[in-house]
């Protein structure tokens, strides 16, 4: 029985990678990285992706807005954060994937971290967004 | 790449001579999907196997995938020719007449889906000025042992993942066949659109009770995904500037990169010459198959110069009449009509025809007695002195109370003058009461406009004389937006001005309670839209305008049907087909912007055919108004 429910557990997993209704690739350079400061003005913990959101500057100085795209609840849940781990106006440092349409402020997470208290997320196991 | 339907086709026929009128096979159940040639996820930009055309291939390289992240795309299923590749599994139902027990039809389920009808009852398929929907519209027929599905009407979408595009003019023919627990189906994409010869496909599923698709909601009422910073941002690549184009070849560099990026000649095994430099593909000849889309006539029939007025229900309260190549939107019930724009002059007799008949159709249907005795509604006593008022003669349908212009086209306007003195609305008070110094009250419809409108109407620029006193609006705004005083049929009309749009006097108006927009000339289904630059229109004015109307719009369900809008010519439609003819003029604005910015003259500007992948859907070469007419009025005022 325990050995079907970890079948099943990952058969529930690797479909909802499926289930995703854009590709990552597609989406994003997934062959480059940037670094964003800046603080979080929304946190859309939601399915199939939640969604960090931030102000921070782009690469010529300006503030921009940005929408970081992250996991979704189940895999984030399993990696310790909740509806509230994040909060308006939190100040975070963000490492992801820079979208490929010119003009698009959004990025997809590689890891985030708060340095008030050290709170992070994407070095440890499984700490990828799928 | 037919040769695989025909044989499928000829075994079929070959099955049913062999099974002397056998029952069709019960291909109702849960279906697991197994394998077809197209992985769900294919490397962005492969093109390989695809006839695309110089147009699809435009369009596949400047459309992304983030494109999913709009308001108006983030709950669209898959789109048709993806959706039995996509996971999940698929369940088909039957549809069963209840008298006769006959199957009436089948409805398809996936995971991500509306449920997809498919009727077996004999039915045509709608005309051409229907809107389209996700699924589209699909008949089936067996033939033999297979079920020949023939589907139309479908919305644009993606042919596969990864870029491809489709129209919303292809047209979709499966041929489904069971053999034992394994269902196959033979896909035929028909685009001439975006592809030189129709895309053919198969896919298998295997029967399996437990693998019905389970429902994905869709939680894409925000607009975070594309930064939440502009909720009519249109991410696009303008030409040659997409990083995936040939990405994939990195790592799988056998493969050359010619055919990656598709075309007919390069899916045959006559390429074969070209890799042993034997043969370039220029100078190639391979055995295309050959459409049965006949796109022309079918974007045509859309609007059609027939002479003939064409009356469709749309929602609520209002109808759509088709009226020899213009749309006229009307309000019909119990408080009168109300019409956006009259069509052009020589229709009107045929106008005021087809609008007495539906309002009398709507307001007093020919019925039996349905109430006897002393107490049914609206017969103050027995009903049988009301006898012959309820089945014989009722009362007349009432006339037209208001005529709206959303601009002074001619055939917007051309039926004002005999449509609004054919009403004769009467107020209590007459002509000597509260009102009477608007000459309309009592005796006319009141024509309703932008004051632009006027203006045009009455001191017109280029024409030898103005139109007639009689056919201008009375009751004309200045502001953003203008409520119609008073409720009509039982809800509100707005009417909101388009700024610098097609010219400097459009509106487009909305029927609050019955959720139905009618555009205008913001929007059309078979052609680019009007820039009248001599007359204050900007390009940039016609997206402010749709992005006005998607700000009002709401879907009913996954991207689809709810707030129903009419363009001025062209197939009802709604909140996805706008934002795709949206998307379509921010990705020309922002080439042609580009191109200008590089410091292009406007010659050079056409030479680059910015409008090249949309120009077989809405550009004409003939007419009031070419494509080449429209790219010079988007590069004078940007």
């Amino acid at each position: 029985m325990r050995t079907l429910l970890l079948i099943t557990i990952a058969a529930v997993l690797t479909a909802s990678t499926s289930f995703a209704h854009h590709s990552f690739a597609a989406t994003y350079e997934t062959g480059k990285s940037i670094t964003l400061e800046g603080s979080i003005v929304q946190f859309v913990y939601r399915n199939p992706h939640s969604f960090v959101h931030i102000d921070a500057p782009d690469a010529s100085g300006v503030s921009q807005r940005w929408a970081i795209e992250w996991g979704g609840t189940t895999q984030l849940a399993a990696a310790g954060v909740k509806r509230d781990s994040l909060k308006v106006g939190d100040k975070v440092v963000i490492s992801g994937r820079p979208s490929r349409v010119p003009g698009e402020y959004r990025v997809l997470m590689i890891n985030l971290t708060r340095p008030s208290d050290g709170f992070t997320w994407g070095r440890g196991t499984n700490e990828v967004v799928d | 790449m037919l040769l695989a339907l025909a044989i499928a086709t000829a075994v079929s026929f070959r099955v049913s001579a062999q099974g002397g009128g056998a029952r069709p096979p019960d291909i109702a159940g849960e279906w697991r999907l197994d394998s077809n040639e197209d992985p769900g996820q294919p490397p962005l930009a492969d093109y390989l196997g695809l006839a695309l055309n110089e147009a699809g291939r435009l369009r596949a390289d400047t459309t992304p995938e983030s494109i999913w992240g709009t308001p108006e795309y983030q709950c669209r299923p898959h789109s048709a020719p993806h959706q039995w590749r996509g996971v999940g599994g698929a369940r088909i139902l039957k549809d069963l007449d209840p008298i006769s027990r006959e199957i009436v039809g089948y409805r398809v389920q996936f995971m991500r889906s509306l449920d997809r009808p498919i009727f077996v009852d004999g039915r045509p398929h709608p005309p051409a000025w229907a809107p389209h929907s996700w699924s589209g519209f699909s008949t089936g027929e067996w033939i033999g042992q297979t079920l020949k599905v023939t589907t139309t009407h479908l919305k644009d979408g993606y042919l596969r993942r990864g870029g491809p595009q489709t129209s919303d003019m292809l047209t979709m023919t499966e041929y489904i066949t069971r053999h034992d627990d394994v269902l196959s189906i033979l896909q035929v994409v028909d685009d001439p659109i975006y592809l030189d010869e129709p895309y053919v496909l198969s896919i298998t599923y295997t029967y399996d009770p437990n693998a019905g698709p389970a429902t994905e909601n869709c939680s894409g009422s925000s607009f975070a995904e594309n930064g939440g910073r502009d909720r009519h941002w249109v991410p696009h690549f303008l030409p040659g500037q997409n990083s995936g184009i040939g990405e994939f070849l990195k790592t799988q560099s056998w493969i050359p990169f010619e055919p990656i990026r598709g075309g007919v000649k390069t899916i045959y095994p006559e390429y074969r010459a070209v890799l042993a430099k034997s043969a370039t593909v220029n100078t190639l000849t391979v055995p295309v198959s050959k459409t049965a889309n006949d796109v022309a006539r079918r974007i045509a029939d859309q609007s059609p110069r027939d002479g003939q007025v064409h009356v469709m229900p749309v929602q609520g309260n209002v109808y759509i009449l088709i009226a020899d190549g213009t749309n006229i939107t009307a309000s019909v019930g119990r408080d009168g009509i109300a019409i956006v724009n009259t069509g052009s002059a020589q229709m009107t007799d045929k106008v005021l025809a087809a609008l007495t008949e539906l309002a009398r159709s709507v307001v007093s249907p020919p019925a039996t007695n349905t109430c006897f005795g002393a107490n049914c509604p609206g017969m103050p006593s027995w009903s049988s002195p009301y006898f012959n008022a309820v089945v014989a003669s009722p009362r007349p349908a009432r006339p037209i109370r208001y005529i709206i212009n959303t601009s002074a086209a001619p055939e917007h306007v051309g039926g004002n003058e005999k449509l609004a003195a054919s009403a004769n609305f009467r107020r209590a008070g007459g002509a000597g009461g509260f009102g009477s110094a608007v000459r309309e009250i009592g005796t006319a419809a009141t024509i309703v406009a932008h004051d632009g409108v006027l203006t045009a109407m009455s001191t017109p620029a280029n024409r030898a004389a103005a139109a007639p006193e009689a056919a201008w609006p009375v009751d004309t705004f200045f502001d953003a937006f203008y409520k119609l005083s008073e409720y009509v049929n039982g809800e509100p009309v707005i009417l909101y001005h388009a700024k610098a749009a097609n010219t400097d006097g459009d509106s487009f108006v909305f029927f609050r309670h019955s959720e139905v927009i009618a555009a205008g000339n913001l929007f059309s289904t078979i052609s680019y839209p009007l820039v009248d630059t001599t007359n204050g229109g900007t390009i940039q004015g016609v997206i402010d305008g749709l992005n006005e109307i998607l700000d009002l719009s709401v879907a009913e369900y996954r991207s689809q049907g709810g707030t129903w809008i009419v363009p001025g010519r062209g197939r009802l439609s709604d909140t996805a087909d706008v934002a795709s003819y949206r998307n379509m003029l921010v990705m020309i604005r922002d080439r042609i912007r580009d191109l200008k910015k590089q410091g292009k003259t406007l010659e050079q500007v056409k030479a680059a055919r910015p409008t090249l992948d949309f120009d077989g859907r809405y550009g004409a070469t003939t007419g009031p108004w070419t494509t080449n007419m429209f790219i010079e009025a988007v590069y004078k005022t940007l």
